[in-house]
Order: C-alpha cells, then structure tokens, then sequence
C-alpha cells in the first residue's frame, strides 16, 4: 500500500514533469523532423510498417474473410431477386461479348497490318491488399509485395480493369499504394475521344475530380479517361474510367476499378520513358562526339527519373 | 499487498497495450476501400482518458506516448503531431481532476469533450501553420463529435468488464497524493 502511494505522489514530483517534458520534446522532434526532412521519416515509417503489418497477417487475413462472410449472407437474403438482375445482365453480356470477340479480331487484323509492337516492357507483379490506410481521411492499401520483389516507389497499381493508384513507400516486403481517391493524389490523364488532356486529383470521395481542362465543352459525360503519360508518371494509355458529372455540375470520373473490394492489384513494372534530350539528334545523327554521349545517359536516366518520384 | 497492487498494475498496464493494438488491428483491416464513409471515432483516445483518470498508473506516459506514436505512423498521420497532443491532454485531464475528487461523471464527460475539442483544434492549427496538407473539415469534426460520444460507452465497459474503476476511500488513502 505504501508503495502505492508514492507511486500516486510522482504525479506532482518535478520527476515526472521532467518525464513529460521529455516525452513531448522528443515527440515534438519527431514531427518537426517529418516536416523538414519527410522522405527520411517516411522510410522509416514504411520499416514501421513492414515489421509490424506481416506480422498480424495471420489474424488480418482470416478475420477479413470472416466479415466479408458475415456481409456476403446479409446479401445472400435477396438471393432471388440477385439472380433475376443477374440473369437479365447476362443476357446483355453475351450481346457484348460477341461485339467484343468480333473488335478484338479487328483490332488484331488492324495491329497486324501496321505491324505494331505492343511495349514488351510493360509486364506486372500481382500483390495481395493486406491492409488499408486505417484512417478515414486517407485512401490507401497495404501490399504484401516490396522492394524485395523490385517494386519501386511511383509505379502504377491496376485490378484486372482499371487503375487503382501509385506505390508510395516501399518497405522490404510491404508496399503502400495511395489511391486515386486520396487527397494526395493526381494523376495526368488523357480523355477520349476529344483527346483534352486533364488532372484526376482524388477528394476523398469515391469519384475523383477532374482537374485543369483546357476546354470543358469538348468533354461529356461518359467520355473515355486514359492515363496520358505526361510528367513520365505513368506509362500512357492505363485505363481510368468514364467521366461523370455530379449534381453540381461539376465533371468527375467513375472509376473503372472496383474500388469496394480491393483484393489484388497488378503493380506495373514501368521504368520510364528514354528521354529524348536534343531533338535534333532524332531527325539527323549529329557530327562530332555527341552521339556516343547519349547512350549512357539514356540508360541512366530511367533509374533517375524513377527514383525521384516518391513524395 | 504492495506487490499485489504493483503486479496487478502491470497486468492492466499490459491489457491496455493488448486493447490499443487491437484496436490499431481492427483499423488496419481491408474491409472497405470505398472512401466517403462516416469517420468512425477514435477509440484510442477515449480509452487512454477514460483509464488514465480512473487509474493513472495503468497509463504510464511512456506508454501512452508509444502507443500514440504507433498509431501515428501506422494511420499515416503526421508522426508525433497527435501523439504530443495526447499526452498533453493526458496531463491536463489528471491535473484538473485531481482537485476534485467526488467530480460528477457529468463534469468528467465535459472534461474530456473539451479536452477533445481542444487536442482537434490545436491539431488542425499545427498543420495549418507548419503548411500540411489537411482533410476536410467536415469529417474531422464529425469524427471530434462520434469519439466524444464513443467516450462513456468505453468508460461503461472499461468498469463493468475490465473492472477499470476510481479507487475506493476504503482501499486506503490511495487519492490522497492528488489533494
């Protein structure tokens, strides 16, 4: 009992004061630290994570599963009416399907005769979602692929259709790819077919806004938006989704992905455009030394440029 | 009897941790990537005030401290921003009850809405002037109001499963350090 009150008395010693001192001192560093110096704390962060999140995995991916069990009977009670809408969307599906079997042969045909080279480059990693931002105010997942499986950060993340988001933070085993959702984040784009090239910043909403359009008249609702490539961000041509409008008139996209469930994302290896430095090399090669030059800066610069993405 | 106090005080001190990383857990799960939903509140904070002014010494500041720092970074928050704040309002919560040691549960509840309020005021004003990119307001605030309303269903549970309770008169002069 004595001991318990002396332990009660700390609470006013010049001990414990100094304690807290220390303690919100130390704090306070921390975040001044962030602010200054953030791509340091944030590697740190992502080592945070990538030591912990792994770790929980084996209560994560079981419970998950259980919830969503629990979710999927609730919507196992309109089983009837499901399957009425599903049935009627089949039928629209196979209509589909047949235009699109006869697009791809054409398209096929079209390719062949222009004798076109698909990007060889462009190949994926498939990743499981472990976790997401754990906050309400930011969008992002949790990847259980990382730089152990040459993930970089500002590679893009697709579902099987659409385009879910960028890596930002990689740790050994863990990546982190923020949403097109989130508030951080903007992505160039190109809108079909007017060919107006935009900014898709997320909100926090679930459809993202569509930013800096040069000419708003040209766009309408339902509208193709593609990745344009611009800023060498994202390899050009990544599916986004359809422009929308929302009751204010203002245009937005519907995301193609289906962001509801995120179960795998594809993370594209993308190691950036060569850049082409003096164009005039391009039409004629140029005398002298300049040409042997270019070579090694070429192959340099798509670790450069890849590198100076995160943030 | 003083050993039975202190080991007991560790056993809660551990349970606190254990229902801090839960909830960081349950946070962390994948269940819905939709944005736009309600701000669920932060349990977190209720629970480290509704057990550091019941038994302030199964919340050492250290471990408050750690545990606010964890969630930081594990909520891609500003790391150290909320965590100091908490702490802060740890502090100023234990300081201002202590003077009053038969404090309505009314009084204590306002205590720490205020203290709520104040840690979300002051946190938006930091970011706001070290120049952090911010959510909505909206959000935020409702999310200030849920974890305030979330506040006495924790202090219910805490007392009623865990047995986390102000100590008796008649466990000894155990408050009288605070007067």
């Amino acid at each position: 009992m004595a001991r318990d009150r002396s332990q009660r008395e700390d609470f006013t010693t010049p001990l414990r004061r100094l304690l807290i001192g220390v303690v919100c001192l130390c704090l306070t560093a921390i975040f001044l630290v962030w602010r200054i110096d953030s791509p340091r704390v944030e590697r740190f962060r992502a080592q945070v994570i990538n030591t912990i999140v792994p770790n929980m995995d084996w209560a994560m991916a079981p419970m998950t599963g259980a919830i969503n069990l629990v979710r999927d009977f609730q919507s196992y009670q309109r089983l009837a009416e499901q399957n009425r809408e599903l049935r009627s969307e089949l039928r629209q599906m196979r209509a589909w399907k047949e235009a699109a079997l006869q697009l791809e042969q054409e398209n096929a045909r079209l390719l062949d005769l222009n004798n076109v080279r698909l990007d060889p480059r462009l190949t994926y990693i498939t990743g499981v979602v472990m976790a997401d931002s754990g906050s309400p105010f930011r969008q992002s997942v949790l990847l259980n692929v990382g730089a152990r499986d040459g993930i970089r950060d500002g590679w893009a993340a697709m579902d099987g259709i659409g385009l879910v988001g960028r890596i930002s933070g990689t740790g050994q085993e863990t990546a982190r790819v923020i949403l097109l959702t989130d508030a951080a984040s903007s992505v160039p784009a190109t809108i079909q077919p007017s060919g107006q090239t935009a900014l898709i910043a997320g909100d926090n909403t679930v459809a993202p806004v569509i930013d800096f359009l040069e000419n708003r008249d040209l766009v309408r609702p339902g509208d193709l938006v593609t990745t344009s490539g611009d800023g060498d961000v994202f390899p050009a041509g990544l599916l986004i989704g359809q422009v929308a409008a929302d009751p204010s008139g203002r245009l937005r996209v519907r995301l193609s992905a289906d962001f509801e469930r995120l179960e795998f994302l594809r993370v594209l290896r993308h190691h950036g455009v060569e850049p082409i430095a003096t164009p005039g090399e391009v039409v004629a090669p140029v005398q002298g030394a300049a040409a042997p030059q270019l070579r090694p800066e070429a192959d340099a610069a798509p670790g450069a440029s890849s590198g100076s993405d995160d943030g | 009897m003083a050993d039975l106090l202190t080991s007991r005080s560790w056993l809660m001190q551990s349970v606190f941790a254990a229902l801090c990383m839960t909830i960081i857990f349950f946070h962390l799960l994948p269940l819905s990537t939709l944005p736009g939903q309600w701000p669920a509140p932060d349990i977190l904070i209720c629970l480290a005030f509704a057990w550091g002014l019941r038994r302030p010494d199964y919340v050492p500041v250290l471990l408050l401290a750690g545990v606010m720092l964890l969630s930081d970074l594990m909520f891609h928050r500003p790391p150290g921003l909320l965590a100091v704040l908490v702490v802060l309002g740890h502090e100023y919560l234990q300081r201002r009850t202590a003077g009053l040691r038969e404090a309505s549960y009314v009084g204590e509840w306002l205590a720490v809405a205020l203290t709520i309020t104040d840690i979300t005021v002051l946190n938006r004003m930091v970011l706001f002037a070290t120049g952090v990119d911010q959510a909505a307001l909206g959000p935020i605030l409702i999310q200030m109001l849920m974890t305030i309303a979330a506040y006495p269903v924790v202090v219910l549970v805490s007392q009623a499963l865990l047995g986390v309770r102000k100590p008796a008169p008649s466990d000894g002069d155990g408050q009288g350090g605070y007067g």
